[in-house]
C-alpha cells in the first residue's frame, strides 16, 4: 500500500519538468512577442479561445490530437529504444496513400473497404519501417538521416500522385484524388463538427501500447534502448529488435494515416503530413514516452496549434509561434532533465526512468 | 549539347555552394564527436539574418558578417546543449532546427510585415576575371561565380589544412577519438567541442547567407529545404575528409541542376519525381557506404569525467 503511495506520488513529480517546460516555453515566446511588438496576454487569449472558446472549437482540438497522438506513440516506441524516427511524416503520408487507393480503386462493400485499407495501410507502415529498421540493423546506415531524407522523398511522391495518375478525373483538375465513398469513412460523432470515431481508434491504440510495454517483446525494446551490450548478453537479438521496433514506429504512424484519411481528409491532396511528424517528437518527448503522457501532451500540442490559426487570423500574430513554443518547449525538457539529474544526485538517490 | 553540358558543370558549381560551406563546417563538429542536426536550423536563421541585414545595409559583407555572427551564436546553444546539458545530440539538434525555422519565419514577418511583392535585395554579382572568362569550355564554367563560390573552395583548403596540419586539428581529432585519453594528457575536451561545433555553426551560417544573398536575392520560408541534413550525410560520405566533402558536394550539386535542367528542356519525367533525387541519391549513398565508415569513436557521446 506503501509503496503504491509512492509510486503515484512519484508519478505526480515527474510530471512537474513537463509543466515547467511548457510555462518556461511560453515565457520565453511572451518575450518574442513583446519584442516584435504584440501583447503577449492578447495573443495567448485568443489562442486559448481559438482551441476551446466554443464547442466546435473544442471538437476541432480533439480532431487534431488524433493523428498527432497516434504518430508519437510510433515515435515513442522508436525512442524507446534510443532509436530517431524522426520521419513520421512520411510514415503518416503512406499509410494515408495506401487507405485512399485502396478505398478508391476496389469495388467492395464498404465494411471490407475499411478492413481492408486498414489492413494494407498497417502493412505498408510496417514493411516501410522494417525496410528502415533494416538498413539500420544490417547495415548500419543512420536511422536520423533516412528518416528525414525519406520525408521529402514520399512528400514528393504524394505530390506526384496527386499531381498525375491518382489525380480525379472529374476534378477539374486540382490536384488531389477522388472523394473516398461516404460509406467508408468514419461517423461523426457530434452534428456539425468534424469530430469523428477514429478518436475511439486512437484511444485504444494508447491502451494497447500501454499494454505492449508489459509484454516480453516491449521488454526487449526498452532493454535494447538502454544498453545493446546488455540487451545482447541477456540473450535479445538486437538486430531483429531494431527491425521490429521501427517497424511497430512506423505502423502507428501509417495508421494516423489511415484514421485520416478515412476521418476527416476523405482523399489525397498535396502536403497531406503538414507538420504532424514534428509535433510528434515534441509530444511523445513531453510525454517523457509514456503512452498516457503522450495522450495528454497531444492535447495540449493541438490546442495549441488550432488555437494558433485563431490567433493568426484575429490578433495577426504569425502562426510560427506555435513552431518556436515546440522548439523550445524540447530544450527546456532536455534541460530539465539535467537538473533532475543533478537533484537526484544530490539525494544520493538513483535515477529512475 | 556543349552548352547543355556548359550550364551543366556551371550550375553544378553554385547549387553545391549552400552544402559545401555547411558540410566543411560539420567536418570540424562530427571529428569532434558531435552529430549536429541543429545545421539545419542555423542556416534558415543565418540565411534571414543575412537577407535582413544586407536589406537594410546595402552591404553585402555586412549581410555576410551578420550570417557568421549569428551562426557563430546560434550554435553556441547546440554546443550547451550537448555539451553542457549532455543532452541527446538528436533530440537536441531536431529542437534547434524546429526553432529555428519558427524563428526565422516570424521574424520574417515582424519585420517585413506582408507584401505584395517580397523585399528583394541586390544579391552578389558574378565576378570579371578578365581573360580567364574567355577561354571556352573553361571559362564560363569555373570564371563567371559570385563570390560565396570561390569562398567555399577556398574553405576547402583551409578546412584541410587546420584539420591536418594544425595542433588544433590534432586535438580535435584526439577528443573525438579518444575523449578520455586526450583529457588525461590535459586537452579540455568540453573546450574543443565547443569551438568545433560553434566553428560549425560560423559556416553554417556563411551557407545560409549563400543561399539567401547569392544563390537567390530573397528570402523564403522553404529556401534550405533540406540542404543542412544532406550536407550532415556529404560529412559521412566523404569520411570527414575536405577535399572528398567537395567532390560529395558537387555530386549532390550535379544532381540537383540535371534534374533542374531536366525540367526546364520538357523531358517526359514528372518534376516531382525529379525534385525528389537529391534526398533519394542521399539515401542510396549512405546504403552504400555505412558498412565501411569508421565514425570517429566518441560520435554521438556525451564525454563526463565521472563515468566509465
Amino acid at each position: 500500500m506503501n509503496s503504491k503511495y509512492h509510486q503515484a506520488r512519484s508519478r505526480l513529480f515527474s510530471l512537474i519538468p513537463s509543466l515547467i517546460s511548457i510555462l518556461l516555453a511560453c515565457l520565453v515566446s511572451s518575450i518574442i512577442l513583446l519584442l516584435s511588438g504584440h501583447d503577449p496576454i492578447e495573443a495567448f487569449t485568443s489562442l486559448a479561445v481559438g482551441a476551446f472558446g466554443n464547442s466546435y472549437r473544442f471538437s476541432e482540438t480533439l480532431v487534431k490530437a488524433i493523428p498527432i497522438t497516434v504518430i508519437a506513440l510510433g515515435t515513442s516506441v522508436a525512442f524507446k529504444a534510443q532509436l530517431w524516427n524522426i520521419g513520421g511524416n512520411s510514415q503518416y503520408t503512406i499509410g494515408a496513400i495506401v487507405a485512399v487507393a485502396v478505398s478508391i480503386y476496389l469495388d467492395l462493400p464498404p465494411v471490407f473497404l475499411v478492413v481492408l485499407s486498414f489492413l494494407a495501410a498497417l502493412a505498408a507502415g510496417l514493411v516501410f519501417g522494417a525496410f528502415l529498421g533494416a538498413m539500420k540493423a544490417r547495415l548500419n546506415v543512420n536511422e536520423v538521416i533516412t528518416t528525414l531524407m525519406f520525408d521529402y522523398i514520399i512528400a514528393f511522391l504524394l505530390s506526384w500522385l496527386v499531381y498525375g495518375p491518382m489525380m480525379d478525373p472529374e476534378g477539374f483538375g486540382f490536384p488531389q484524388t477522388a472523394l473516398i465513398p461516404k460509406a467508408v469513412m468514419f461517423t461523426k460523432l457530434i452534428a456539425n463538427s468534424r469530430l469523428h470515431g477514429g478518436l475511439f481508434v486512437a484511444l485504444l491504440l494508447v491502451v494497447f501500447l500501454f499494454l505492449f510495454w508489459k509484454t516480453p517483446q516491449g521488454f526487449s525494446i526498452t532493454m535494447v534502448g538502454q544498453s545493446r551490450t546488455v540487451a545482447k548478453a541477456s540473450g535479445v537479438k538486437v538486430s531483429k529488435t531494431i527491425i521490429i521496433t521501427m517497424a511497430l514506429s512506423a505502423g502507428f504512424a501509417a495508421m494516423a494515416g489511415w484514421i485520416d484519411a478515412l476521418g476527416i481528409h476523405g482523399r489525397l491532396q498535396d502536403n497531406l503530413a503538414g507538420s504532424l511528424g514534428s509535433v510528434a517528437i515534441v509530444v511523445a518527448l513531453l510525454g517523457r514516452l509514456h503512452p498516457i503522457g503522450i495522450a495528454v501532451s497531444a492535447l495540449f500540442f493541438s490546442a495549441l496549434i488550432v488555437g494558433g490559426n485563431t490567433m493568426q487570423r484575429f490578433v495577426g500574430v504569425p502562426f510560427s509561434l506555435v513552431t518556436i513554443i515546440q522548439g523550445l518547449v524540447i530544450i527546456f525538457v532536455i534541460c530539465s532533465n539535467m537538473f533532475e539529474h543533478i537533484w537526484h544526485k544530490k539525494r544520493g538517490g538513483v535515477q529512475h526512468d | 549539347m556543349i552548352d547543355f553540358i556548359i550550364s551543366l558543370l556551371s550550375g553544378t558549381l553554385r547549387t553545391s555552394t549552400p552544402i559545401l560551406l555547411a558540410a566543411l563546417g560539420q567536418v570540424y563538429t562530427q571529428k569532434s564527436g558531435i552529430l549536429d542536426l541543429s545545421v539545419e536550423g542555423t542556416m534558415i536563421v543565418s540565411c534571414l539574418a543575412a537577407f535582413i541585414a544586407t536589406f537594410f545595409s546595402q552591404s553585402l559583407f555586412l549581410g555576410m558578417l551578420t550570417a557568421v555572427i549569428v551562426g557563430f551564436l546560434y550554435s553556441s546553444l547546440m554546443a550547451f546543449l550537448c555539451i553542457t546539458v549532455k543532452a541527446n545530440q538528436v533530440i537536441a539538434g531536431t529542437a534547434l532546427t524546429m526553432l529555428g525555422t519558427g524563428l526565422a519565419s516570424f521574424l520574417y514577418r515582424a519585420v517585413f510585415g506582408i507584401r505584395e511583392l517580397p523585399p528583394v535585395i541586390q544579391s552578389c554579382q558574378n565576378l570579371e576575371f578578365g581573360f580567364l572568362g574567355e577561354i571556352p569550355f573553361i571559362g564560363p564554367i569555373l570564371f563567371c561565380h559570385n563570390i560565396t563560390i570561390y569562398l567555399a573552395l577556398f574553405l576547402v583548403v583551409v578546412t584541410w589544412f587546420v584539420m591536418n596540419k594544425t595542433v588544433f586539428g590534432l586535438y580535435t581529432h584526439a577528443v573525438g577519438e579518444f575523449p578520455r585519453a586526450a583529457d588525461s594528457k590535459g586537452i579540455r575536451v568540453s573546450l574543443i567541442r565547443y569551438a568545433c561545433v560553434m566553428i560549425g555553426g560560423m559556416y553554417s551560417g556563411l551557407a545560409g547567407a549563400s543561399m539567401s544573398l547569392g544563390f537567390m536575392n530573397t528570402y523564403t520560408d522553404h529556401m534550405i529545404a533540406g540542404r543542412g541534413f544532406i550536407a550532415i550525410a556529404v560529412v559521412v560520405f566523404a569520411r570527414w575528409h575536405p577535399v572528398k566533402v567537395l567532390g560529395t558536394a558537387l555530386l549532390f550539386g550535379g544532381a540537383n541542376t540535371l534534374q533542374m535542367r531536366m525540367q526546364s528542356i520538357g523531358i517526359d519525367i514528372p518534376n516531382q519525381l525529379l525534385q525528389a533525387i537529391p534526398y533519394l541519391l542521399t539515401v542510396i549513398i549512405l546504403l552504400g557506404v555505412s558498412k565501411h565508415v569508421n565514425f570517429p569513436s566518441a560520435f554521438g557521446t556525451p564525454y563526463s569525467r565521472d563515468e566509465t
